[in-house]
């Protein structure tokens, strides 16, 4: 195992708590929007759109935790047969390239995000070389069904010179871009760290049940 | 050009180490800056779409939910007891139970690993005791663990219907057949191997075994029929009753229920003595923030990000190859060969094979779907068809040395090494070969099912 248990401080489990919170909302909203179709012969009529963008934050947001605490997927058996020395210089060239990979998307998701918002894209192609000065403000884009809640009323000022909206502006749901792009930027620099001091080889598991095959081992081992 | 470039890049980042989700996006990012004009506001875009544009694959998370609450507890066990009461007692009686365990845990859960890990740590362990070789039980359980993504509910086919368009119900129809043959095939051959070299045999411990068995797995087994009842309606009786991602939600909660009302393996009655609902009525609130579920979900979560994460970047891919127009550029050249579809699908047998050996099946699903999918249209082969060949192939390449995923994971489990888990899995591997030969040359077994309840194909592009 590449990476080792250590007690969960509190953005683990601020992280641990939304992933777990987002997949029974999204489960319950399905299975309520189920219910009132034979119970009570109506229907949750945003339940689609929202569980659609909910699925989005919890991959996304949860794509930085799983860097944290190395869930990734990955192919293992070519690397782990080179030495040590060319390990760690590989290692450090994925961490390259996963720093670049971050960094180009949140740029891209900023320059999405931003004319939702009423905010500038920025210029350039591959590296923000400042604010575009002309460009359409895209506040007043509405999701299709969901509703708005009553503590995000003050959106209409903010993005809509006051007019109200009918249903969520598109804003809030492609923030998730933006912020789940700056914080894998991040963790992935932090792996760097990481791996620049030696603490860690591989950014990658091999399969999803790694530490489930090393509790079955451990459970048939016992046995003989 | 591009696509020579687009190819070599991402396996080249797969190989030094680089996650297999960015190596996917990285690639299409640096493709799509260097070949076409797009932004990357529309990369971002892209991505955000995979979800909001495919709500098929919102059946994935619950998938992945309903099967981790049913293998927090004993339902493996229970599974195994039943099996073992039914198929015992013949020779090489506790493999064929085995295989028989993973077919049933295979309609529960969708992936192959979880198959392997659920039912191999008892079954290699009970074999051991019963006199097996080690090398027979590992071998026996890394190919019948493949049957996981073959028989619904499957994660792959969900991934597959997202990524060519085609009805995720009849995909699941589909995989039942072939996915009963592959299991029989896998049961007969051990059956032959049991008599030609003596294996032992259970005691069949009588009718009431049987039942007391089914009584106790019975409300694991009701999910199968939940999902594929909910799916497709009872014939004759009711038509569909949900979505596929509505059952897969109706099903997580199921799942919830009876691990923490029924089994209680779980959750606030759990314990050495599971205490009853009447005793504790406030349970049926509390469940639902006991840290046991919290935990499940939690668990549950980690899965769908990752594998998400990976099939999100592989749409990515999939857009850059088909705004390129790389799929129609193959099929021209293919056609331009000669290629007929018996040399059409022994080619994309060996992409798979290859493929599957090394990456995650849904992500390369993904990307080679839309890449193959014109041609086989093209050549009149059913998308349907095509799909299970597709999943079969990618069966295979988990359990193809020299790095099968399967391999790995049983090697994990049972403290064996690498070489003798292959060892122990080349004669059930020739087996599920003849089985590939015949799933890909032989539509009806794909196909017969799902028309004769859902109507014919209709082909829309």
């Amino acid at each position: 195992m590449s990476h080792s248990e250590t007690p969960p401080n509190w953005s683990d489990r601020l992280e641990e708590t939304l992933i777990a919170a987002i997949l029974g909302i999204m489960t319950l909203l399905t299975f309520a929007n189920v219910v009132a179709r034979y119970g009570f012969n109506s229907n949750i009529f945003y339940a689609l759109e929202l569980t659609v963008f909910l699925f989005a934050w919890l991959v996304l947001l949860g794509a930085s935790y799983a860097v944290k605490k190395t869930l990734h997927l990955g192919v293992d058996a070519a690397v782990n047969l080179a030495p040590d020395r060319t390990k760690r210089l590989l290692g450090l060239l994925v961490v390259a390239i996963c720093v670049a990979y971050s960094a180009l998307l949140l740029k891209g998701a900023w320059d999405y995000w931003a004319p939702f918002a009423n905010l500038p894209p920025t210029e350039g192609r591959w590296f923000p070389t400042g604010f575009v000065e002309k460009y359409r403000g895209r506040g007043w884009y509405e999701t299709k069904d969901i509703p708005v809640p009553f503590f995000l009323s003050w959106l209409e000022a903010v993005f809509n010179n006051g007019d109200e909206y009918e249903k969520l502006p598109k804003v809030v749901p492609y923030l998730v871009l933006p912020v789940s792009f700056a914080l894998l930027l991040f963790r992935f620099v932090q792996a760097g760290v990481r791996v620049a001091r030696g603490e860690q080889d591989l950014l990658i598991v091999s399969h999803e049940a790694e530490d489930d095959v090393a509790r079955a081992a451990e459970k048939l081992r016992d046995h003989y | 050009m591009e696509i020579l470039f687009l190819f070599t890049m991402v396996i080249g980042l797969m190989m030094i180490g680089v996650p297999i989700a960015i190596s996917l996006g990285f690639s299409s990012i640096v493709v799509l800056l260097m070949f076409s004009d797009t932004s990357l506001a529309s990369a971002a875009q892209t991505l955000f779409e995979s979800f909001e544009g495919h709500s098929t694959l919102l059946a994935i998370p619950f998938f992945i939910l309903a099967s981790s609450f049913m293998s927090t507890g004993g339902v493996a066990e229970r599974i195994i007891r039943f099996s073992i009461a039914l198929v015992g007692h013949f020779r090489g009686g506790l493999a064929i139970a085995g295989v028989l365990a993973c077919m049933i845990f295979a309609a529960l859960s969708g992936s192959s690993p979880a198959t392997v890990v659920a039912i191999g740590s008892i079954v290699i362990a009970a074999m051991r005791k019963a006199g097996y070789a080690k090398e027979f039980a590992a071998g026996v359980i890394a190919n019948a663990g493949t049957l996981g993504i073959l028989i619904p509910p499957s994660i792959v086919m969900v991934v597959y219907a997202a990524a060519v368009d085609v009805s995720v119900g009849r995909m699941f129809l589909a995989g039942v057949i072939p996915g009963l043959i592959a299991g029989s095939m896998l049961m007969i051959s051990i059956y032959v191997m049991a008599r030609y070299k003596d294996m032992p045999a259970g005691e069949f411990k009588g009718f009431g075994e049987i039942w007391d068995s089914f009584k106790d797995a019975f409300w694991g087994l009701m999910l199968i029929v939940i999902i594929m009842v909910g799916i497709y309606g009872i014939p004759g009786v009711t038509n569909a009753i949900f979505t596929p991602t509505e059952a897969a939600a109706v099903a997580s909660v199921y799942a919830f229920f009876v691990a923490c009302f029924i089994y209680r393996d779980m959750g606030p009655l759990a314990g050495d003595q599971p205490v009853s609902l009447a005793k504790r009525p406030q349970a049926i609130f509390t469940a639902f923030w006991h840290p046991d579920t919290i935990a499940t979900l939690r668990d549950a979560g980690k899965l769908i990000i990752t594998l998400m994460f990976v099939i999100a970047n592989a749409l990515l891919l999939k857009h850059v190859i088909t705004d390129e127009q790389i799929p129609q550029r193959i099929t021209e050249m293919m056609l331009g060969y000669g290629f007929g579809p018996v040399m059409f699908l022994v080619i994309v047998n060996v992409i798979l094979l290859i493929g599957g050996q090394f990456m995650e099946p849904s992500g390369l699903l993904v990307i080679v779907a839309p890449l193959v999918f014109p041609i086989a249209i093209e050549l009149g082969i059913d998308p349907i068809h095509l799909g299970i060949i597709m999943v079969v192939n990618m069966e295979i390449g988990m359990i193809t040395p020299p790095v099968g995923l399967n391999l790995f994971v049983t090697a994990g489990v049972a403290n064996m090494s690498m070489m003798g888990v292959v060892r122990a899995a080349l004669p059930f591997l020739a087996v599920m070969f003849v089985f590939l030969i015949l799933v890909t040359y032989v539509p009806f077994i794909s196909t017969a099912l799902p028309n004769a309840l859902m109507g014919p194909e209709v082909i829309l592009n």
